[in-house]
């Protein structure tokens, strides 16, 4: 029986110290090669100065790239340049959403910062101790209502706790900017197993810099006396309450309840649900202790709307996403997941995936790095650059002629006023669409869509108005579009339904958006004063009564607004036609924009229990060999086992019988039909086995593949081995896709 | 549209379940019984199971071939910070090995085999805190505040510092970093939530990248919203190999042999390593009377308790039997009628096997 202690398998061409390693919990396959890493820093350090590179220093750098371009290999420059290009322009848009986001929160903020001086001074002026007392290690007798906890219970509004990490992260940094002590715990430092050891070490970790075996609350009393520390309030931060464990949460809070004369803690707690949350995980002898003070963050579509116009809409690291690729990632954020957090990821994704595949997406670095197109004129990468720029398809659709750098130049900064067009236009959209709720990241995906841009500029739009002929596709596609509540038609809508008090605002924002354009500013400019003239009015008439006299009037101001209304609604429209071009109808855009759905879309969601249940069922598609596709749906004994095998399951319920199983796996492996096929195919040297086998495939070796391939599905966690209760079934687990 | 066809999927799901079920139900269950295959004996079986001729050898060839084209995009995607994970049928192992040997070279390495039984995740750290020092110090630059914790041998630092330690600040982008390989992260011997967690931590230590593999297809059950988004920040890649799970299959029983339930020595000693000293020392007692006894039916109870008794491994027969409940919990032990009618007890090992054991045991 010695055979059973070794494993199943010994693969003899394997060598000795591979199957050690295969037995190693964890081993070293081999460290970093340091010579080859030396080089590779000094091209990126290299790289790095060009980026950076002040007009000073053009020269030298001029020199230390053309001794690159001879160091390194094409491909070898290029990967390391757009790796650069990514870090530049990924951390551009981190930090912009971080910015944002701290902006959504800046209130809320202020108002928690208010609320823990307050709470401060109160603790501090009802405590006088005496020295003595102080520095006993033991708490403070005091009464029970003076051994109340302030406690600000922050309200989410989310359920998706990942998107408030940061927000836990960004509040305590800004407490502790103003002189708080501050100290962020996370539920897994509420957990049974650790209990109340676990929360207070992260305590004093994140107190005293260190980290304690034994664990004391007196430790960090004493830590409060010292100097620089005393006399701050000390805040501590529990960022989800309902994931942490109750009777840990509890002795916690009575804890530092009983310290609150010697060490004045403040407690911030992150409520997901309502209110009642705090009641639930805590008995009522605990909730004594607090003293609650709530606040309310933002609404993740806020958030979510404020990072779409910081990132993708206003001008921020040049990055950004085709139509299609728009819609995946609205509706992964709609029926996926509905965080930010994934939303931000799918993003970098995209970002990367852009980056990693676009040849010329380095000149993103360089122009999000405020240098514009002094990379190009570098002359280094001209070469490279037009090699590829010019048979980009958008390019090649729409010039043809003479392929020089200045060319690209141009195409570049056209391309730049174009999008902060189309920003400007969008941002204005947007600015309407709130009166309508419409959220701007529909509009987003709208605004990004080329096919609504060519039929809008294709002259259709007033055609069709006037003379409209039911019976043409546009016109139909037109319909559908305006039918469907098209988010653009309904923003435009919504400009004639203002109450004029509000058109008048919506004009002061697009006045203050469209700055930058010339064109569309002076219209505006144009309407405005008419505009303050009907506002005066209409407030006039507030205050005084509607006389008959007046009626009149206001028929004449009737017409007026309605004009009003008119010019504005036309405006707009004008904007949409005219200055919202979609990126994707640009010259040179594929350098920016990132179209490739698929590959987002397969890097972002992997989806294990679909795919590996196709790859057994379908294996000769994948593995692409003659001898087993053209089959049709009949199983070959050329296949590979385990699929045979999660093949023939399919026949069977929730239970696999596995003597039957056993039997049809059988029948297929020992089909007439392999004789022949395999002869066929297979070397001569395996002729000789296989000629013998139908003797000598024998039932041991049937057996053990039969073995091996339950193995394998039990890996891929497809079905549970037989249990006690029913010894001759297994269990299937996944039921198709 | 798009809504409908999420409808259709789940719909079909159900359906497909529920027909399943039914056809479990109202269909005649077979009836027929694993015994009446004629199972050949085991050491035959696991004898054929070891040689089992390989099938598409060429295509399984020329898949991995194909892989070989997206290793430079990978290293592209590990540069940039995201880590790797990779599913499909087939043992990844051999893949993941050749581009981390080929296109990582740049970095140190170290793989984590989490097909194996118990897997000492703390070792692992410490392991790749010494690397990283290494690492950082032939860089001429060695960040000078490392130099006193440095005196502190890793091995006695706690997990929380270790981390810390692998989250430094980063000089230059790519000096110290340390890349991971994890066979079967979805593996036996990480598959609880506190290694998860770990594993977690140390994937978003700025000075680590992750290159994983699952097998399982409810792997991504194991992981939250956290740990996905902020922490593992994969890049899914399905590369389907259909190589064999030769390793990863190792520690599975062969489901005919013995209808399954045949322990091996390797299995028990790894039940054995986890329980009590006081425990291993009880099995220890019975082995050893097997051994020397090799005719008897097994050792009687009563026996048992008065050996462990006088070796001060059991103070009570309540104390023993909780040890033998663990033991047959695990079948390591099963009990047999003696023919005078007492209960015996007796470990299901040949006598060469259970040397081992105890071999292993003692060292």
């Amino acid at each position: 029986m010695a055979p059973s202690a070794t494993p199943i398998d010994s693969s003899p061409s394997s060598t000795s110290t591979s199957v050690d390693n295969n037995l190693q919990p964890f081993f070293v396959l081999h460290k970093a090669s340091s010579g080859k890493s030396e080089r590779k820093s000094t091209g990126s350090a290299k790289t790095r100065r060009r980026i950076d590179l002040s007009p000073s220093l053009q020269m030298n750098a001029k020199k230390l790239e053309a001794t690159r371009v001879e160091e390194c290999g094409d491909d070898d420059c290029y990967v390391n340049l757009r790796v650069e290009a990514f870090e530049i322009v990924w951390s551009k848009i981190e930090s912009t959403i971080k910015n944002v986001l701290r902006d959504v929160n800046t209130n809320v903020f202020n108002e928690i910062h208010r609320w823990v001086c307050q709470s401060f001074n109160t603790i501090m002026s009802s405590r006088t101790i005496a020295f003595h007392e102080a520095t006993q290690a033991f708490p403070i007798i005091a009464d029970a209502s003076s051994k109340q906890l302030f406690t600000g219970l922050v309200l989410t509004k989310n359920m998706e706790f990942v998107d408030d990490l940061l927000t836990f992260e960004e509040l305590g940094l800004h407490l502790r900017s103003q002189g708080c002590r501050v100290a962020n715990l996370s539920s897994l430092d509420f957990t049974a197993k650790s209990g109340i050891n676990g929360c207070l070490r992260s305590l004093l970790r994140q107190f005293l810099m260190a980290s304690l075996d034994a664990a004391d609350i007196s430790i960090l009393a004493s830590w409060y006396r010292e100097e620089g520390n005393y006399g701050n309030p000390v805040v501590v931060i529990v960022e989800d309450i309902e994931r942490c464990c109750g009777s840990v949460m509890s002795d916690f809070i009575l804890m530092l309840s009983e310290w609150v004369f010697k060490v004045p803690v403040i407690l911030i707690m992150g409520v997901a649900t309502t209110l009642d949350a705090s009641r639930n995980i805590l008995p009522s002898d605990v909730l004594q202790h607090l003293n609650p003070c709530k606040f309310t963050l933002g609404t993740p579509t806020e958030r979510m709307d404020a990072v779409i116009e910081a990132v993708l809409v206003k001008p921020c690291s040049g990055f950004s996403v085709s139509h299609k690729v728009a819609l995946f990632m609205r509706n992964y954020f709609a029926r996926q997941d509905g965080t930010l957090t994934s939303f931000i990821r799918a993003l970098k994704i995209a970002c990367v995936q852009h980056f990693s595949m676009e040849p010329l997406s380095f000149i993103l670095g360089g122009i999000s790095s405020e240098q514009n197109e002094q990379v190009i004129q570098d002359g280094l990468l001209l070469q490279i650059v037009l090699k590829h720029a010019f048979d980009l398809p958008s390019y090649v659709r729409n010039k043809t002629g003479e392929h020089n750098g200045e060319i690209f130049t141009h195409g570049l900064s056209e391309m730049k006023k174009l999008q902060k067009h189309w920003g400007i236009v969008v941002l204005c959209l947007y600015e309407a669409g709130k009166y309508d709720k419409i959220r701007l990241l529909d509009l987003l995906c709208e605004a990004l869509d080329p096919e609504l841009h060519n039929f809008r500029t294709s002259d259709t739009l007033t055609k069709i108005e006037e003379d409209p002929c039911p019976f043409s596709s546009n016109y139909r596609y037109h319909q559908q579009y305006l039918r469907k509540g098209g988010f653009i038609g309904r923003a435009l809508r919504k400009v004639r339904d203002l109450p004029i008090v509000q058109l008048c605002k919506l004009l002061q924002r697009w006045e203050e958006l469209t700055v930058d354009v010339i064109k569309i500013h002076e219209k505006l400019k144009e309407l405005s004063p008419v505009l303050k003239s009907e506002n005066d009015k209409s407030s006039k008439e507030d205050m005084t009564n509607i006389s008959k006299r007046q009626a009149s009037r206001s028929q004449l101001y009737m017409e007026d607004t309605k004009a009003v209304y008119e010019k504005a609604t036309i405006l707009m429209e004008c904007m949409v036609r005219d200055y919202m071009q979609p990126i994707e109808s640009i010259p040179l855009h594929e350098v920016f924009c990132f179209k490739n759905v698929e590959k987002l879309q397969s890097a972002l969601i992997g989806d294990p229990r679909r795919r590996i249940q196709v790859d057994l069922l379908e294996s000769h598609i994948i593995l692409r060999c003659r001898c087993c596709s053209g089959s049709g749906n009949t199983l070959l004994p050329t296949m590979h086992d385990t699929s045979i095998m999660y093949n023939l399951a399919q026949e069977h319920g929730d239970l696999i019988n596995l003597h039957d199983w056993y039997q049809s796996f059988k029948s297929t492996v020992l089909c007439p039909r392999r004789k022949r096929k395999k002869k066929s195919k297979q070397s001569p040297s395996k002729k000789r086995k296989i000629l013998t086998e139908p003797e000598n495939l024998s039932e041991a070796a049937i057996q053990a593949r039969f073995c091996r391939a339950v193995t394998e599905l039990q890996i891929t966690g497809l079905i549970r081995m037989p249990t006690k209760r029913r010894p001759d079934f297994v269990q299937r687990v996944a039921f198709e896709l | 549209m798009e809504i409908n066809d999420g409808d259709e999927d789940e719909f079909g799901f159900s359906r497909n379940y529920f027909l399943a079920k039914d056809m479990a139900a109202s269909g005649k269950k077979s009836s027929h019984k694993l015994s009446d295959i004629n199972l050949v004996d085991e050491q035959e079986l696991r004898a054929e199971a070891s040689n089992v001729e390989p099938k598409h050898e060429k295509e399984i060839e020329s898949l991995m071939e194909s892989y070989k084209s997206l290793y430079s995009k990978w290293v592209f995607e590990l540069r940039c910070g995201f880590g790797l994970l990779m599913y499909g049928f087939g043992s990844k192992k051999a893949l993941i090995e050749d581009f981390a040997s080929t296109a990582l070279t740049e970095y140190s390495v170290v793989v984590i085999n989490g097909y194996l039984q118990s897997i000492n995740i703390k070792q692992v750290v410490i392991t790749l805190a010494e690397l990283l020092r290494d690492q950082l110090k032939s860089k001429r630059r060695t960040p000078s505040r490392n130099l006193s914790k440095a005196q502190q041998p890793f091995n006695t630092r706690s997990m929380d510092d270790l981390l810390a330690f692998l989250d430094g600040s980063q000089v230059e982008e790519n000096d110290g970093v340390v890349c991971v390989v994890i066979h079967n992260i979805d593996g036996p011997g990480l598959r609880d939530s506190e290694t998860q967690q770990y594993l977690a931590q140390i994937a978003s230590c700025s000075h680590i990248r992750i290159v994983a593999s699952i097998d399982h297809v409810n792997a991504p059950l194991l992981w939250d919203k956290k740990m996905v988004h902020t922490q593992f920040n994969w890049c899914w890649y399905h590369v389907p190999t259909f190589a064999p799970y030769k390793v990863e299959g190792m520690f599975f029983p062969l489901i005919l042999a013995h209808g399954g339930s045949a322990q091996s020595a390797k299995t028990a000693a790894i039940v054995l390593q986890s329980l009590t000293p006081n425990a291993q020392s009880v099995f220890k007692i019975l082995a050893e009377h097997q051994l020397s006894h090799p005719d008897e039916e097994g050792m009687p109870i009563d026996n048992l308790y008065t050996v462990s008794r006088e070796r001060f491994l059991v103070s009570s027969q309540v104390t023993l039997n909780s040890h033998l409940t663990e033991f047959k919990d695990h079948d390591l032990v099963k009990t047999r009628r003696h023919s005078d009618g007492q209960d015996c007890l007796y470990i299901p090992l040949a006598s060469e096997a259970l040397e081992k054991l105890l071999a292993d045991m003692n060292q």
